[in-house]
């Protein structure tokens, strides 16, 4: 916020085209469902509509990102960000395949480095706890249909 | 009017049940907690307690979760008092003066009447949504598909007004939201839209997967971002119970902040963290001493506090009574709802009386629960500052896991909370806040229908939309609100208010 980026590595160029990239995914696909008219409308008739909005807006943005000076983009912190997206598919992956159990202290052991405070013994702890309580409140109490082992 | 005190009693007798109370208490405890924690919001923890909603009675499920929203009212300011830390964007301003009164040994005082203005503010505001409810669900019982499509527009425009920075990064994400919302079967033909062939998405985007993606664990990857701040907190509380001759400076502040939240809470564009900042700014206009302000005085306190809890009830009105959700916390009260198979709307009061009655009715058993939860109980809960986060976040994201993947017992949709989660980010650091697109993505269909409908009514023609005098009036007030927040003088403001 403070200095005045570069034009065209700002925030209103990059979430243009952010937008951009949706709308055109959106395109591509509403291309396959019938439009209709104003009168008999499609089922693509008002996604086409919102996509072309859409689209515009994000082209509008990223013009003004290139032409004027916008505020800088925040600094990405992949560590975190990595480590914890990673932990949830770790998660998706293994509940239906290894169960509940295995799936919690595997997501615990990934997350477990998104932060650098964290100490393992700590993280050891909360991870076998986290376990043996949802066992006890999602599988015996509130009785979800998933398997507590392989 | 007796009418009501008869629907009213019906409420309580709702709310007192055992199993009701109980989720009541939850909720106001829930509320505290993370309102006393700093770095998780009612919109995420909403989001992570809705799949355990599941379980419950949609009655239940409501009373619980708006315990939590309000309950995180009375908690934000604890911490804003004591160690000038606003647990809720509510609190920022309690701070000023909350934290200057501790400072001076006063910390009782303030946290008391921090407590007593939130819950008189609560009680008010509770009245006022059982006075206008039933009149204004009737009112909406009027509206045509036209009409709605318009209060749609004006409850879109309205998450344009609430969004911290540009107005145009806002509209965008409303729009994106919108698209997002399109996502599954098309309502009219059953066919499948935007899925990528994707069996999973057939019903649209699962509507927990998304809020906890962009909200709860976006949030989480944030705060690990730099090092945790240590607490210390070496306020001696001393006595709870102030003297009331302490109190007594500050009645008119409460009352002044009431009214203000009260109206915030209703309007389009309000919300309660705008009306805590508006409370203040009031306070300050009317004193007879404005170099107190900062210096601990009572009504810096008083206010704000009574402002936001009283507009954290009121929100709950054009919910209840139209079916628009002013913010993202009540965008997260429609999507429970709907999960519950309860479309929210203006024939909630008249089909679900067991549901609106039981809700306010609850709210009052709520906002004296939080009193006692919070004035004697206070030692505990700012004990709870001293947990560290790096135990804290493991927890938050096993329980996120769990939920969405309870939801429906699929895999799929935990994946999907990566995606958002990775989006949720993306957008936090391109300046763009996630509070629209839930908007656009909780409005989408039911814009889409009301349009479509309209437009089959009037034979295709959009000057419908104009000529029916309700639908006019809602588009002129939503263009307004647009020009308002464009005008440089207010835009000022806004960045003023936002930045303080």
């Amino acid at each position: 916020m403070t200095s005045p980026a570069r034009r065209g590595n700002n925030t209103d160029f990059y979430s243009g085209l952010l937008l951009v990239a949706v709308a055109t995914v959106a395109l591509l696909y509403i291309r396959t469902l019938s439009v209709g008219t104003v009168l008999e409308m499609g089922p693509g008739y008002f996604p086409l509509g919102l996509a072309l909005v859409l689209m515009v807006m994000g082209l509008c943005l990223a013009v003004k990102g290139l032409l004027a000076e916008g505020s800088p983009i925040g600094s990405f912190h992949l560590r975190p960000l990595i480590c914890i997206l990673l932990s949830f598919t770790a998660f998706g992956v293994l509940v239906e395949r290894a169960g509940l159990i295995i799936a919690i202290l595997a997501q615990v052991a990934i997350a477990h480095f998104a932060s650098v405070e964290t100490r393992w013994r700590q993280s050891l702890v909360i991870g076998v706890l986290l376990a043996a309580a949802s066992a006890v409140i999602f599988v015996w109490l509130l009785k979800i249909p998933v398997d507590l082992l392989p | 009017m007796t009418d009501v005190f008869a629907l009213l009693g019906h409420g309580f007798a709702v709310a007192a049940t055992p199993i009701n109370l109980f989720f009541c208490l939850v909720g106001a405890i829930c509320g505290t907690l993370i309102g006393v924690l700093p770095g998780l919001g009612p919109v995420a923890t909403i989001s992570l307690l809705l799949p355990a909603t599941y379980a419950l009675s949609p009655v239940s499920a409501i009373i619980m979760l708006a315990g939590i929203y309000y309950g995180a009212q009375y908690g934000g300011s604890t911490t804003a008092i004591l160690v000038n830390i606003p647990g809720e964007s509510t609190s920022v301003v309690t701070a000023i003066d909350g934290y200057k009164m501790a400072q001076q040994g006063r910390a009782s005082e303030a946290l008391a009447i921090a407590a007593i203005g939130s819950f008189i503010a609560g009680c008010i505001g509770t009245v006022v949504i059982a006075l206008l409810g039933p009149p204004l669900a009737l009112m909406t019982q009027q509206f045509a598909s036209p009409d709605y499509f318009s209060l749609m527009v004006l409850g879109l425009v309205s998450a344009v007004v609430l969004a911290n920075g540009s107005a145009f990064h806002a509209i965008a994400m409303i729009f994106l939201g919108l698209l997002l919302g399109m996502v599954g079967m098309d309502l009219n033909t059953g066919e499948a839209r935007m899925t990528f062939g994707l069996v999973e998405l057939s019903d649209g985007i699962n509507f927990v997967a998304l809020v906890m993606g962009l909200f709860g664990v976006a949030e989480v990857i944030s705060n690990l971002e730099g090092a945790s701040v240590r607490i210390v907190n070496q306020m001696r509380i001393g006595t709870i119970w102030p003297s009331f001759k302490a109190l007594r400076g500050a009645w008119g502040a409460v009352l002044r902040g009431t009214a203000l939240g009260t109206l915030f809470g209703i309007l389009p564009g309000g919300g309660a963290t705008i009306a805590s900042f508006s409370a203040y700014a009031l306070e300050k206009r009317v004193a007879k001493d404005r170099s107190r302000f900062g210096n601990g005085a009572i009504e810096g306190v008083a206010g704000p506090e009574s402002a936001n809890n009283a507009a954290a009830q009121t929100s709950f009105v054009p919910l209840l009574t139209m079916g628009i959700p002013t913010s993202a916390t009540m965008a997260l009260m429609v999507g429970a709802l709907t999960l519950h198979g309860i479309a929210p709307g203006p024939m909630i009061i008249s089909r679900q009386p067991d549901l609106f009655w039981g809700l306010i009715a609850s709210m009052f058993l709520g906002n004296a629960m939080l009193v006692i939860i919070n004035l004697p109980m206070i030692g505990i809960w700012v004990r709870l500052l001293a947990v560290p986060y790096r135990l804290l976040y493991l927890a938050i994201v096993v329980i996120c896991a769990i939920g969405v993947y309870s939801v429906n017992n699929s895999s799929f949709d935990v994946y999907m909370t990566v995606g958002f989660s990775l989006l949720g980010y993306v957008l936090r650091k391109l300046d763009a806040e996630p509070a629209p697109l839930l908007m656009g993505f909780v409005l989408g269909p039911m814009v889409e229908e009301n349009f479509r409908r309209s437009l089959i009514t009037s034979h295709g023609d959009p000057m419908i939309f104009l000529q029916r005098p309700i639908s006019l009036a809602l588009l002129l007030v939503s263009v307004a609100l647009l020009i308002s927040i464009m005008m440089p003088a207010v835009r000022q403001r806004r960045v003023e208010v936002f930045q303080e």
